[in-house]
C-alpha cells in the first residue's frame, strides 16, 4: 500500500516542482511554500522483503511499550526494522526532531509513542501537531472495535473514526490584539476538508461500510463547519451506494454514550474527532486498547488510539501493552505482512479473551510484562512461523 | 530416518577426527528451549549451485545445516548457461524465487563469446527479471587467514541492472562497435538510498560514492548528483566521493579507511574483486543480491573455480557465510550465529585449512571440521 502511495507521482506538481527546483531545496520545497506541499517521491524502504521503521517512543510509556513491540516482533519474525530516534522532551532544540521527520520522509512508515512538549513557551508548537502538519498526515483513523475479554461499557462497538489531522482548532494561530484579549483562528480549507471526506467515502466503499456520519457544529460556526459540512455532503453525492447523515458534536456525544451502535463511519475536524475518540476509547475499554492511524498522501505514522502520555504510570510495569501492539499490527498490515499481522493479532486475542490477562487499568492485575510473555508464547505455539 | 540422517555426519567425523568430538548433533533440537518451541515451522529456500565447485560448496552448507538441525527445506534448481540443455528454465527459477523471497546461489559461468547472438547473459537475464538491482558484498578480515591488511571491514554496494551491464552493443559500421553505458536518475537514486539505509541500519559512519564523473560528466555525473541528493536526507552519516582510479589505489594501501561504498555496476565489480582479494580471494567473502521483495545469496566475488571441480579443494567459506546470512534473514538467528561462529572458530584454530588459504586440507574435511565445531550459543 505504501507502495502504491508512493508510487502515483503527482504529476500535477511534477512542473511547479521543477520550476521551484533550482532555487529551493527539497525540504523549503515540502515546507516553505504553500502552493507545493508535496515532494517527489523518495524510494520505498523495502529491501529483501524487509522494511525500515521509524521507531519514535517519545514521552512516559512509550519507550518501554515500544521495547515490547520490539520483542514481540522478534519472536513472530516480523520483517521489519526499526530505526529508533529518541526526541528529548525537555530540550527546545529541534535537531532530534527534524532528523525524526527527515527519517520518517525516509523510511515513509513510523511508529510513535506520544511525544512530550515540554515547554510551555509560545515560540515551541506541540511536536505531535507540528509532526503531522510537517509530513502533511491530513487523515486520523481510529477504528474503535470492543476487545472481546476486555470489560466495557458498551459490547459489540464497531464504529471508525475519520478525523481530519491538520487543520481546524489545531492550526495553532492564536494571539492577543489587545492585551485581554485573546483570538485563536480555526482554519478549515475546502481542499483538506474534501480530502477527508473523499477518503472516509473511499474507505468505506473499500471496507464494506454502509454509513458515514459528518459530526460538525454548523448551526454555531456557519462558515467553517458548514464549509466542511458543505463539501461532505457534495462528496457524498458521488457515493449513492453509501448512506450520509449529518450530526451535531453535542447530540453525538450523547448519542455515543446511549446507543452508540447507530453509528459506522463518521468524520470529523480536528477538536471533535480528538474528543470523540476519547469519549468512545472510554466506552470500550480506556487508553490501553486502541490503536491509531495517520495517513497522508506518502506517509503513514501508527500510533495509540489516544494521545495520552502515561507518565504517571511510567516504569510501574502496568502500562497496558496492547494499544501500541495494535498500532504495530496495523503498520504490519499497512506494510502487506498480513500473516504477522494476524499471528500477533491472534496472540493478543488468546491472551485477553482466553487466559484473562489484564493490566490494571482493565481491572485485571496483571503486570505488563506478563501479559506480553504470554503473547510471546501463543506466538512460539502457533503453527505458523512465516518470516 | 531423521536421526540416522543427523547421526551420518557424526560418524565421519569420528572417523577422520578421532576421539575429540562433542555429542551435539542428535541433542540439537531438545536441548536449546529457543529451537524446541518450533518443531514443525520450516522455511523453504531455493538452491542453485551454480556452475564449477558451487555443487561441492552447496553440498557443504547442505551437511552443515543438516548437523545443526536448521530448518530449511531447499528446492534446488540446475541452472547454468554453459549447460544450456539442462538448465531449468528462468521463468521457473524467477518463480521460484520470488515464491520463496530468499535464495542461496553458486556462481553460473559466463562464456566470453557468444554463440548465439545473445549479450545478456543468464546471470544478467535473472537479474533483470527479478530486479535483484542491489549486490552488497561485506568484505571483512576474517580471524586466522593472513593477508597484507588486517582489520578491514568495508560494505561495497553495487548497482548491478543497468550501466555497462545494459547489453546494448552494436557495430554500427564494419569495425566500430558501441557499446552503450545507461545511467537512469530512478536507479541511481534508488541504490543511493539503499546504501545509506544500509549503513543507518547497521550502524555505519560513512558512505562513499565511487565514480568517474571527471570523464564521463553526465553518465557518472548523474550518479553521483543523486547520490549527493540522498546524502542530504542522511545527516548523521558522512558522505564522501572518491574517483574510481584514486578508490582502487586506496583499497590496496589504505582499505581500513572505507566504510560502505556506492558504486555503478562495472566499478562495483572490481572493487568488490580487488576488495575480496585483500581479505583472502574469492574463496572467504559472501554477498547478496537485493530486491525489494526478495533476496539471493551467493559468493561475493564470482569465480567458478572450474578447474577445481572433483579435486574437492574448494574453500567453502564463502557459501557458509552466505547461508549463514540466509539464516539471520529469515530470522533464524539462532542458527545463523551457530554457523558463523563454527566457521570462524575453524579458521581461527587454523588446523584445518583449504589451499587457497595456506593448508592442505579438503573441501570435505573443512566442512565436517566446522560441523564438529557447531555449538549452541548460551542462553
Amino acid at each position: 500500500m505504501a507502495l502504491r502511495f508512493v508510487q502515483q507521482c503527482p504529476i500535477k506538481w511534477a512542473s511547479k516542482l521543477a520550476r521551484a527546483q533550482s532555487t529551493l531545496s527539497a525540504f523549503e520545497i515540502q515546507h516553505k511554500t504553500p502552493l507545493i506541499k508535496k515532494q517527489s517521491p523518495i524510494p520505498i524502504a523495502m529491501y529483501g522483503g524487509r522494511h525500515a521503521v521509524t521507531m519514535l517512543p517519545g514521552g512516559g510509556i512509550g519507550p518501554e511499550l515500544m521495547e515490547y513491540v520490539r520483542e514481540v516482533f522478534k519472536y513472530a519474525g516480523a520483517p521489519v526494522d526499526f530505526e529508533v530516534i529518541d526526541i528529548d522532551p525537555r530540550s527546545e532544540e529541534s535537531d532530534a526532531f527534524d532528523y525524526a521527520i527527515t527519517s520518517i520522509k525516509r523510511n515513509g512508515v513510523g511508529i510513535k509513542g506520544n511525544i512530550e512538549t515540554k515547554s510551555e513557551s509560545a515560540a515551541i508548537t506541540s511536536r505531535n501537531v507540528a509532526l503531522r502538519n510537517e509530513l502533511d498526515l491530513f487523515v486520523n483513523i481510529l477504528h474503535c472495535k470492543s476487545f472481546p475479554g476486555v470489560p466495557a461499557r458498551q459490547k459489540d462497538i464497531d464504529i471508525v473514526i475519520i478525523r481530519q489531522n491538520t487543520e481546524g482548532e489545531y492550526a495553532m494561530l492564536e494571539h492577543e490584539s489587545v492585551d485581554g484579549v485573546v483570538e485563536s483562528m480555526k482554519i478549515v480549507t475546502e481542499s483538506n476538508s474534501d480530502r477527508v471526506a473523499r477518503y472516509a467515502f473511499e474507505f468505506a466503499k473499500r471496507t464494506g461500510r454502509k454509513k458515514i456520519t459528518t459530526i460538525h457544529k454548523a448551526n454555531i460556526m456557519k462558515l467553517s463547519d458548514g464549509l466542511f459540512l458543505e463539501t461532505s455532503k457534495k462528496i457524498a453525492k458521488e457515493y449513492p451506494e453509501i448512506e450520509h447523515n449529518d450530526m451535531i458534536i453535542d447530540n453525538c456525544c450523547m448519542q455515543l454514550v446511549s446507543k452508540p451502535h447507530q453509528f459506522d463511519v463518521m468524520i470529523m475536524t480536528n477538536l471533535y474527532g480528538s474528543i470523540v475518540s476519547n469519549v468512545l476509547c472510554g466506552l470500550i475499554g480506556g487508553a490501553g486498547i486502541l490503536s491509531g492511524k495517520n495517513y497522508g498522501d506518502h506517509y503513514a505514522i501508527f500510533e495509540p488510539g489516544t494521545r495520552n502520555t502515561g507518565t504517571a504510570i511510567a516504569g510501574k510495569n502496568i502500562a497496558n501493552p496492547l494499544a501500541m501492539l495494535n498500532a504495530s499490527v496495523d503498520m504490519l498490515n499497512h506494510l502487506g505482512h498480513k500473516e504477522h499481522a494476524d499471528l500477533i493479532m491472534n496472540a493478543m486475542l488468546k491472551t485477553v479473551s482466553e487466559d484473562h490477562l489484564l493490566t490494571p487499568d482493565l481491572g485485571g492485575s496483571a503486570s505488563s510484562t506478563e501479559i506480553v510473555q504470554k503473547i510471546i508464547d501463543h506466538i512460539l505455539q502457533a503453527d505458523i512461523r512465516p518470516w | 530416518m531423521a536421526l540416522i540422517t543427523r547421526q551420518i555426519p557424526r560418524i565421519f567425523i569420528q572417523a577422520t577426527q578421532g576421539a575429540a568430538v562433542r555429542s551435539i548433533h542428535n541433542s540439537t533440537i531438545s536441548n536449546s528451549p529457543v529451537l524446541a518451541q518450533r518443531p514443525d515451522t520450516r522455511v523453504t529456500a531455493t538452491l542453485i549451485p551454480g556452475d564449477g565447485v558451487g555443487p561441492d560448496l552447496v553440498y557443504s552448507v547442505q551437511e552443515v545445516f543438516k548437523a545443526a538441525g536448521v530448518p530449511v527445506d531447499w528446492e534446488s534448481y540446475f541452472f547454468s548457461e554453459v549447460n544450456p540443455t539442462l538448465s531449468a528454465p528462468l521463468e521457473d527459477v524467477a518463480k521460484s524465487i520470488s515464491k520463496n523471497r530468499v535464495a542461496l546461489k553458486g556462481i553460473l559461468a559466463t562464456p566470453d563469446y557468444s554463440h548465439t547472438g545473445e549479450l545478456q547473459t543468464l546471470n544478467m537475464k535473472l537479474r533483470n527479471e527479478l530486479d535483484l538491482y542491489a549486490n552488497v558484498v561485506h568484505v571483512k578480515s576474517l580471524p586466522g587467514v593472513k593477508c597484507r591488511h588486517s582489520n578491514i571491514d568495508c560494505v561495497i554496494i553495487r548497482e548491478q541492472t543497468e550501466g555497462e551491464y545494459s547489453a546494448l552493443e552494436h557495430e554500427s559500421v564494419p569495425g566500430v562497435v558501441e557499446c552503450l553505458k545507461i545511467v537512469t536518475a530512478k536507479k541511481s537514486q534508488r541504490i543511493a538510498k539503499f546504501a545509506f539505509d544500509y549503513a543507518v541500519k547497521n550502524n555505519r559512519k560513512k558512505v562513499t560514492a565511487v565514480h568517474k564523473a571527471n570523464i564521463m560528466k553526465l553518465g557518472d555525473g548523474l550518479f553521483l548528483r543523486s547520490c549527493e541528493e540522498m546524502a542530504k536526507l542522511y545527516p548523521k552519516i558522512e558522505f564522501e566521493k572518491m574517483i574510481v582510479d584514486n578508490c582502487t589505489m586506496q583499497m590496496v594501501s589504505k582499505p581500513q579507511q572505507f566504510d560502505v561504498m556506492v558504486t555503478p555496476n562495472l566499478y562495483g565489480n572490481i572493487v568488490d574483486n580487488l576488495a575480496s582479494g585483500l581479505v583472502g580471494g574469492a574463496g572467504v567473502v559472501s554477498g547478496s543480491s537485493y530486491s525489494a521483495d526478495c533476496v539471493v545469496f551467493e559468493p561475493g566475488a564470482r569465480h567458478t573455480f572450474s578447474e577445481a571441480v572433483g579435486k574437492n579443494v574448494a574453500n567453502p567459506t564463502a557459501m557458509l557465510l552466505c547461508a549463514s546470512k540466509l539464516l539471520r534473514h529469515v530470522n533464524l538467528t539462532v542458527y545463523s550465529d551457530m554457523v558463523r561462529n563454527a566457521v570462524e572458530k575453524v579458521l581461527q584454530d587454523g588446523k584445518v585449512r583449504t589451499k587457497d588459504i595456506g593448508g592442505q586440507n579438503s573441501t570435505q574435511e573443512f566442512t565436517y571440521a566446522v560441523i564438529s565445531n557447531l555449538e549452541l550459543p548460551k542462553a
